[in-house]
């Protein structure tokens, strides 16, 4: 497979960023250090660079009906320039992947998929388009995808594109979209556009002094707040309702695995839960998680949270909050304690 | 530039070693290391009179992406840990030679099969 650089690779070399490969993209983890730069989203504000993310347009005539039959979402519900998460399920009513979509007219939606789903989510969307009059058109390369996340991003961006953003409503001003949305749970915006427009936006944006933030940062961010993570917090074997998103269901409509999540409503799943350290010490992705003395799951997620100063990970289980538990780190077992979610 | 003191020895994981008057033997990671590392937020010492051999997993230094063991770069005794890190496990960044360090050995033998400075700096070049 050959590694895509997004169009401001150079620029984080630049700036001295440590470099890794994500997703099939080389992409920037960190710059001065995961727990500034995470402090700074929390504190005052940081851009990311995430034009790995998918870009996907479906145009034509049944737009809606067919983005409302693929997805979670009844986009009838959605009026121009609302964006919308929600989910795409396969048949048994697993999550193959959590979108976005920007509804830009009745005849054209912009769909965000993650950056290891664009090729399934986009063959997926063929596959299940035949009976629509839809045009599929994967535009990843074509755009740049920066995130300004943090207490002060609206600022900088009214003195940026003199334009303000609601939460999960978008501007489009030419080919640029602006959308208040994020992986943070800080206010802030994303801004996508022509790719070879992306260093005006992101030189401006440093100069204002937003903080460069890589991926290390927007990981322990988004793990803070609960929000899932593509191919690790599911991978293709859970649903919407067992990862704690049910909210993302409208069930007044018909959509692909709409008949196994009503199944799986009437019996007991395990759930996608909090857990935090009682303990000093990190524990990470895959570690076990124990329950009197039995293995009981594994950390989907796992981290130090630089909010709280304590390990904090995710876990499918089915015990009530409060339950303790015990995570093994390298043969001892710390304790933990199931939490509602988000842990911030 | 990495800092690489030339009174220290080294060894290829990035540990340094200094030699106390007293034959006791000093031991934390080198400048290289925590920068490789990145922010330490947690460290895991050993218990006070444990003995090592050259090579043992004695420590381990986390940062927020991983998790990286120390090797004991002499065979010996643990007889004092640096407390200060339980708290302040940044020391390790903050000053790599001196506030952050993290065992001091009673070394069972003669140290050798240490490297010096300049050998540890071509390494890392």
């Amino acid at each position: 497979m050959d590694i895509k650089q997004t169009p401001l690779y150079e620029h984080h070399q630049k700036l001295g960023a440590k470099m890794a490969d994500f997703a099939g993209w080389v992409m920037p983890i960190q710059y001065r250090g995961i727990i500034t730069e995470h402090k700074s989203v929390r504190e005052r504000v940081g851009v990311f660079d995430v034009s790995h993310m998918g870009q996907i347009f479906v145009r034509g005539p049944q737009t809606i009906e067919f983005l409302s039959y693929i997805t979670t979402w009844d986009m009838k519900r959605q009026k121009e320039g609302d964006c919308r998460y929600c989910h795409i399920l396969d048949n048994k009513g697993m999550i193959i992947d959590d979108i976005i979509a920007y509804s830009i007219s009745s005849e054209e939606y912009m769909i965000i998929p993650n950056a290891s789903t664009v090729d399934k989510i986009f063959d997926w969307m063929i596959d299940n388009s035949t009976e629509f009059k839809v045009d599929i058109k994967n535009s990843t390369t074509d755009f740049f995808c920066l995130a300004l996340q943090g207490p002060e991003a609206l600022r900088l961006l009214g003195q940026h594109l003199n334009i303000s953003v609601k939460p999960f409503c978008f501007v489009k001003i030419g080919e640029t979209i602006v959308s208040g949305t994020g992986y943070t749970g800080e206010f802030g915006c994303e801004i996508i556009g022509p790719a070879e427009e992306v260093s005006t936006h992101w030189h401006s944006l440093l100069d204002m002094g937003a903080e460069p933030v890589g991926l290390g940062a927007r990981d322990t961010l988004r793990l803070e707040k609960g929000f899932l993570l593509s191919g690790q917090d599911f991978d293709g074997g859970q649903s919407p309702l067992e990862a704690g998103y049910g909210w993302v269901i409208d069930w007044h409509h018909e959509f692909i695995g709409k008949e196994a999540l009503m199944k799986q409503k009437k019996t007991s799943f395990l759930k996608l839960s909090g857990i935090i350290l009682e303990e000093r010490g990190v524990i990470r992705t895959g570690f076990d998680v124990f329950h009197q003395g039995e293995c009981i799951s594994s950390l989907t997620s796992g981290s130090l949270s630089p909010s709280l100063g304590k390990g904090i990970g995710l876990a499918y289980i089915d015990l009530p909050l409060n339950s303790a538990v015990s995570v093994e780190v390298r043969g001892s077992h710390l304790n933990a304690r199931v939490v509602r979610l988000p842990f911030l | 530039m990495s800092e690489v003191p030339e009174n220290l020895f080294y060894t290829k994981e990035h540990e340094w070693v200094l030699l106390e008057k007293d034959g006791k033997v000093r031991i934390g990671i080198t400048h290289y290391a925590q920068e490789s590392l990145s922010d330490v937020v947690f460290v895991e010492l050993p218990e006070i009179g444990t003995d090592y051999s050259k090579g043992d997993v004695m420590a381990v230094a986390e940062s927020v992406k991983a998790a990286s063991d120390i090797y004991a770069p002499v065979s010996g005794k643990v007889i004092e840990i640096n407390n200060k890190l339980e708290e302040s496990p940044e020391l390790i960044n903050e000053s790599p030679y001196d506030f952050g360090w993290l065992v001091l050995i009673d070394p069972e033998r003669d140290v050798e099969g240490l490297w010096n400075s300049q050998t540890y700096r071509d390494s890392i070049a």
